[in-house]
């Protein structure tokens, strides 16, 4: 009985104890908390094109010479204030004068043609060099005191586009080396990083635009959705960029958006049966988009037509989705059937593990779907690195047909940063050949204004309705939860940076 | 005992060499880190390039000399993502798994010899059977469904504690009560089945024939003869927690070694790779001579041999 009584004392004052001794640390003032999935391995500027890095520096810490309007692909100045194609191989970028960088330097011609160089520097395998400038020949000089001249061996139209992606960082910054204390011209300072816990940033009084609201700001890392949600809902982070579907399940706090993001099974057009056309247009008719819309997808997706967005330069409105159509479907099974297309042979759907949330079960959901239209599908789930070795030339010459899941994220204002890589006959990621889609991607990629949007509207059209080298799926969402103390929504722009001074306190 | 000692730190020391060539290899086995470290949308040219200047297309044996060269000279290498010595990368997460497995066992290990003992001193008593339901519970929950349930109630819910991270008293309570239950529910079955054998023993029966008080009994007698399986396994669910308490460190942010450990394999950053399981690994041997000397203290037998 004394034991009892004993415990039951014992565990009231704990639970006393512990309520009276925790009070979490809750997100207020001027300073603003973001909860990311992922710490950064670094936080050089020159990898903000890793969605991590660029959460955290681009526009914040660093800033490029023009930024992309995430509504329509516009391009707008930022440290550069105008700039003109002088030839076909030229481009003037205008820099902005009075501006300083957070060690005192001045941003100046030289400053940003040192800037490009450190970049494009083959001894450092910086992103923006890696993933945008790698096929590239390029040459910065300074021709003015603020002005630098771009030059390349072939015409570069989006050049602009281009410098969208090329954070500037100051003159005294270590070449060939990524740095943990990044130093830019942005509207907060790099302050400080404590590996595996936060990184924090400081509003720079120095800044040569307006004054942000928010003072400091804390990045803190957890990779699981449902914590990073947890902490918006309990005032420990002010925004969780990118939480799973299932985790936004408060309308006042979570805003769903088009995250530039679009799925897809990239299908091998030169192997049997796949590399006949009715075949992959029977694929398409037995997908039920619908059906997979509001259960594996959120409810947001939208149906896609083309490997970019509605606000990617290029895009082609006119497209009209696949419809669901089991028996057309069958039907053109059937007529290439009974013209010697092997249809019966095994296809092998390479998936990938978490690529987009619920990646399994949506491709299980479409084995049946395809195996329903009569196709003999064999589905095979990878991690990453397994998956890599299939998206890529080179291709095993003895490869059977495959499908591979796919999901392609362009952001970037143009269609040029999708088009190639992924339906030119020799794109590093295309199964497919088409000699009219190679001669729009080149005429598309050396023309501008109106002229270059209706080429690629017509490569959109092509391969849409001629060449059918996908199984088109949807145009995804992300979802991102924002504490009700701060007015910030999220958009297209939130998947790969997160400008702090455009976040306001209620 | 010298002898003993030294026979067994000379095997641990094989061990390690043994499991570092291994890991050498296997992470070779996995392909190419430029297929992961470069963006999917890299040229060829590039990763060619890539491949090239960090010496990962040159022949395996190659790969090998030069692993071995720098190995010699102390240097376990260079992480490929964090571009920093991987050695630095690991000794920064190292210490705060140890923390939470040290405060972790301790209160499991204190734990379940109170409760095993207590349920084992009246077998199928109510005590014994509240402590074996409870403890075959602890033992087989899920951590991964425990820690998210826990932040939802004591987090979201009842606000008393933070969802996650690191920091002062709060911070610890929910991370270490997950890592606790599992060890602890298994302990307490083990003290409870060697303390009843223990118990029963003829050396406590002369003990309570010559009056000896009833705890005395119990925690000094039998239970310094029930402790031996203990210690086994405390060592194995210590050793499995050094070795990363990864769901744990995920869940509420803890950068220890078992995130590492993941994200590195995952990376395919081989010198992080690399650099933590020799790390790890020299934990566990250390964990284990520890139990071999605690062995050889409690049981005269195995000194002797």
């Amino acid at each position: 009985m004394k034991i009892k009584k004993f415990s039951i004392a014992i565990s009231a004052a704990s639970i006393m104890a512990v309520a009276s001794i925790c009070s979490p640390a809750y997100s207020a003032g001027k300073t603003l908390t973001v909860v990311l999935s992922e710490e950064p391995d670094i936080v050089d500027p020159c990898e903000a094109t890793r969605s991590n890095v660029g959460r955290i520096v681009k526009q914040n810490v660093s800033e490029t010479l023009v930024e992309i309007d995430p509504k329509d692909g516009s391009i707008k100045a930022r440290l550069a204030t105008s700039w003109k194609q002088t030839d076909n191989l030229t481009w003037e970028f205008n820099i902005r004068k009075g501006v300083k960088f957070h060690d005192g330097e001045d941003l100046n011609a030289k400053a940003v043609v040192k800037s490009i160089n450190r970049a494009l520097n083959p001894k450092y395998d910086c992103e923006i060099r890696t993933k945008f400038f790698g096929n590239m020949s390029v040459s910065v000089s300074a021709v003015g005191s603020h002005t630098i001249s771009v030059k390349t061996k072939a015409p570069q139209p989006i050049m602009p586009a281009l410098m969208g992606t090329m954070t500037v960082v100051s003159p005294n910054t270590q070449e060939a080396k990524g740095v943990r204390n990044p130093q830019g011209t942005g509207p907060y300072v790099f302050d400080k990083w404590t590996p595996g816990q936060s990184v924090t940033l400081k509003r720079f009084s120095g800044y040569w635009g307006s004054k942000p609201v928010v003072e400091d700001v804390k990045y803190v890392f957890r990779k699981e959705s449902a914590v990073r949600s947890a902490m918006v809902k309990t005032g420990e982070a002010d925004i969780a960029p990118n939480i799973a579907v299932q985790d936004a399940t408060d309308s006042k706090m979570d805003f769903s958006y088009f995250n530039s993001e679009t799925a897809r099974l990239r299908i091998d057009t030169s192997i049997a049966p796949l590399n006949d056309i009715r075949v992959r247009k029977a694929m398409n008719l037995a997908i039920d988009l619908e059906a997979l819309r509001g259960s594996i997808f959120a409810e947001g997706v939208m149906p896609q037509t083309q490997i970019v967005v509605p606000s990617i330069n290029g895009h082609n409105p006119s497209l009209k989705p696949w419809k669901y159509n089991l028996n057309e479907a069958k039907k053109l099974v059937a007529a290439a059937k009974a013209d010697g297309v092997p249809v019966g042979k095994e296809i092998i759907l390479i998936g990938r593990l978490g690529i987009y949330p619920n990646s399994t079960e949506a491709m299980e959901a479409m084995h049946a779907m395809l195996t329903e239209a009569g196709f003999n599908i064999k589905i095979k789930m990878m991690e990453t690195a397994g998956w890599l070795n299939f998206l890529s030339r080179p291709y095993a010459e003895d490869r059977g047909p495959m499908l591979l899941q796919g999901q392609h994220d362009n952001n970037n204002g143009d269609a040029v940063f999708s088009m190639y890589n992924k339906y030119a006959c020799k794109g590093a990621q295309s199964t497919t050949c088409d000699a009219k889609v190679d001669a729009g991607i080149k005429a598309a990629t050396a023309a501008t204004g109106d002229n270059r949007r209706k080429i690629w509207q017509e490569v959109q059209r092509r391969l849409h309705q001629d060449i059918v080298p996908d199984v088109q799926m949807f145009h995804m969402v992300g979802f991102s939860r924002v504490n009700p103390r701060i007015n910030f929504t999220p958009s297209i722009s939130t998947n790969s940076e997160l400008q702090v001074s455009q976040v306001k306190f209620n | 005992m010298k002898k003993y000692l030294s026979k067994r730190i000379l095997s641990s020391l094989l061990a390690v060499i043994g499991l570092f060539i291994m890991v050498f290899f296997l992470a070779r086995l996995t392909g190419d880190p430029g297929h992961l470290y470069l963006p999917i949308d890299a040229p060829l040219e590039v990763r060619k390039e890539f491949s090239e200047k960090h010496g990962f297309n040159d022949p395996i044996y190659v790969q090998f000399g030069r692993f071995v060269g720098d190995l010699v000279n102390g240097d376990l290498g260079y992480s490929l993502r964090k571009e920093r010595p991987a050695i630095d990368v690991v000794l920064e997460a190292i210490p705060i798994t140890l923390s939470l497995a040290a405060v972790a066992m301790t209160i499991a290990l204190f734990g379940a010899i109170i409760i095993g003992s207590l349920a084992a001193y009246r077998p199928n008593g109510i005590f014994d059977r509240i402590s074996r339901v409870v403890s075959l519970t602890a033992a087989s929950a899920p951590d991964f469904w425990v820690a998210i349930t826990a932040i939802l109630l004591f987090s979201v819910s009842l606000r008393w504690l933070p969802t996650s991270g690191m920091g002062d008293f709060p911070y610890w309570i929910m991370p270490v009560s997950i890592l606790v239950i599992r060890p602890l529910g298994l302990l307490v079955q083990v003290v409870r089945g060697s303390m009843i054998t223990a118990l029963s023993s003829d050396f406590v029966k002369t003990a309570r024939a010559k009056g000896v008080k009833e705890k005395s009994v119990i925690f000094k007698h039998a239970l310094r003869n029930g402790l031996l399986p203990v210690i086994t396994v405390a060592g194995d669910q210590a050793a499995a927690i050094a070795n990363g308490a990864v769901i744990v460190e995920t869940i509420f942010g803890w950068p220890g070694i078992g995130k590492l450990m993941i994200d590195s394999i995952l990376q395919r950053d081989f010198a992080v790779v690399q650099a933590s399981i020799l790390i790890t690994a020299i934990v566990i041997l250390s964990i284990n001579i520890i139990i071999d000397i605690a062995y050889a203290t409690l049981d005269p037998r195995i000194r002797h041999k």
